[in-house]
């Protein structure tokens, strides 16, 4: 389990996340909602231990992240896609995939470029195995993205607004695959996924719960149904404010059940 | 006066002159390239006062004249220390040093230039400093040094002209020696010109095919 416990991050005078508490249980697909600047990366990067903590408390399956030693341990359990990708632009695609598993996870080569080659053809990459990140559209740059992480065959995947970089085409590309990806998940045991996105109708169709970041303070946190009825989410102001204002749904692809 | 002229025995004296130098250079330049890189990661980690300290000396060898510092090493160490130092020796650690200088600023911008969400990325996947480095930073790196250190590396086999003035017989010396014997400077000088410029150009081309085959995958800069 993730279990972020009263967290508290700043930027010089600037508090950024304001005693945020929250939980990622395995199995379960978790949707940060809130507007821009409201801490969402912030509060991601402070799970993977890009930034550290002012207060507060993060544990990955007990392992507290603010030590170096269990965060090095925590990271072998989580794993990041991220908006601008990201990738590794002097390695070929199948090298940015196999790198962490070999050298972090010390699995042998034979089995992990095995293992990234079926994940490409997953993504619908058979082919570009040997390309490198600058000879790929942004979509296929965020599905290399995505077989990165789950290459590292991860508890819990941390995904921060991993479209946004796209166009709607590429979007509703890389939609369908996380789609199939949270779809999969065996209520239970499988990947965690806590999301960061803009794509309120994406983020009902696949969250088992929904939270809500205003201005550092996790104001929500209620499953998928009641975050959008009138009586539960909807009944804040913020939250109505800020649905009202999105974007009608980018067209998505078609989502297996 | 009587004009010598050529012999074997002055072809032999040329050819070890050019091994010397090209001995000084090649030591040097791979010790300082070492040094240097080892600096320029030190301070890319921030280690505190370690990295600021070696930034200060480096500052200074960098910004001081070598034939300064040759001098400074051969003549000013001993009477300090009251411990002669051989021409050699002395030669091999001023350059070395001044190599390192030059190395270490080319290898921090070198690192500066390589994407921070990359290594973002490298660090939440779990990798060490020590694998950040040699898969990260490392190559990527070494593509954004590799024309100026090509720069450099001429640079130094030229510089390498000054230890002649310590006594150490390298290239310049043998020309300086066959002169006084031959009194024929514009031919002695000439052949000696040709010599360094016969082994600058052939780094150069060296490099540029290094430089051409760590490139071919170079970060187009901001993907
Ligand atoms: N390294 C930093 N230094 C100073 N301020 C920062 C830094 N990173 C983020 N901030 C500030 O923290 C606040 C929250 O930023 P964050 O990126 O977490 O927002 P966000 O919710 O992800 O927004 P968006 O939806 O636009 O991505 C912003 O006001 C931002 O300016
Ligand atoms: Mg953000």
């Amino acid at each position: 389990m993730i279990a972020v416990e009263g967290v508290v991050k700043r930027f010089g005078a600037h508090t950024v996340l304001d005693g945020v508490s929250l939980t990622v249980a395995p199995g379960e697909v978790v949707t940060i909602l809130g507007s821009s600047g409201s801490g969402k990366s912030t509060l991601i990067r402070c799970i993977n231990g890009l930034e550290t903590l002012d207060g507060g408390r993060i544990t990955v399956d007990g392992l507290d992240v603010a030590d170096p030693r269990q965060l090095a341990q925590a990271r072998r359990l989580s794993a990041t896609v991220f908006q601008l990708f990201n990738l590794y632009p002097h390695m070929t695609v199948l090298r940015n995939i196999t790198l962490a598993p070999e050298l972090v996870l010390k699995r042998p080569k034979a089995e992990v470029d095995g293992q990234a080659r079926a994940l490409l053809a997953s993504v619908g990459l058979a082919g570009k195995a040997d390309s490198y990140p600058g000879q790929l559209s942004g979509g296929q740059r965020q599905r290399v993205g995505i077989c990165r992480a789950l290459a590292m065959n991860p508890r819990y995947l941390l995904l921060d607004e991993v479209t946004s970089a796209l166009d709607p085409e590429m979007t509703a590309e890389v939609l369908a695959i996380l789609g199939k990806l949270a779809t999969r998940q065996p209520g239970g045991a499988g990947t965690a996924m806590l999301f960061v996105t803009h794509e309120v109708e994406f983020a009902r169709r696949i969250s088992t719960r929904i939270v809500f970041l205003d201005q550092g303070r996790l104001i929500v946190d209620l499953p998928t149904d009641q975050f959008f009825a009138a009586d539960g989410g909807l009944a804040h102001p913020r939250i109505r404010q800020f649905l009202s204002k999105m974007a009608p749904a980018a067209p998505l692809a078609e989502i297996p059940a | 006066m009587r004009h010598a002229g050529f012999t074997w025995h002055d072809g032999a004296l040329l050819a070890q002159g050019l091994g010397v130098s090209l001995g000084l250079f090649a030591g040097t330049f791979l010790i300082g390239l070492v040094l240097g890189s080892a600096a320029a990661v030190l301070r890319h980690f921030r280690v505190p006062t370690l990295g600021t300290l070696l930034h200060t000396g480096l500052e200074l060898l960098r910004n001081s004249p070598v034939l300064v510092q040759l001098f400074l090493v051969f003549f000013g160490v001993p009477a300090l220390l009251h411990q002669p130092l051989t021409p050699v020796f002395a030669a091999g650690l001023t350059l070395s040093a001044n190599t390192a200088a030059f190395v270490y600023f080319i290898a921090v911008a070198g690192l500066d230039a390589v994407g921070r969400d990359q290594v973002e990325a490298a660090r939440a996947f779990g990798l060490s400093r020590v694998q950040l480095v040699r898969h990260i930073l490392g190559p990527q790196a070494l593509a954004f040094a590799v024309a100026p250190l090509v720069g450099l590396a001429v640079n130094q086999l030229q510089v390498t002209s000054l230890v002649s003035v310590i006594g150490v017989v390298d290239l310049t010396k043998a020309g300086d020696i066959l002169n006084l014997r031959t009194l024929r400077p514009f031919a002695v000088w000439t052949l000696v010109g040709v010599l360094y410029f016969a082994a600058a150009k052939t780094l150069t081309l060296l490099g540029n095919r290094w430089e051409r085959r760590l490139r071919a995958h170079a970060a187009p800069l901001g993907l």
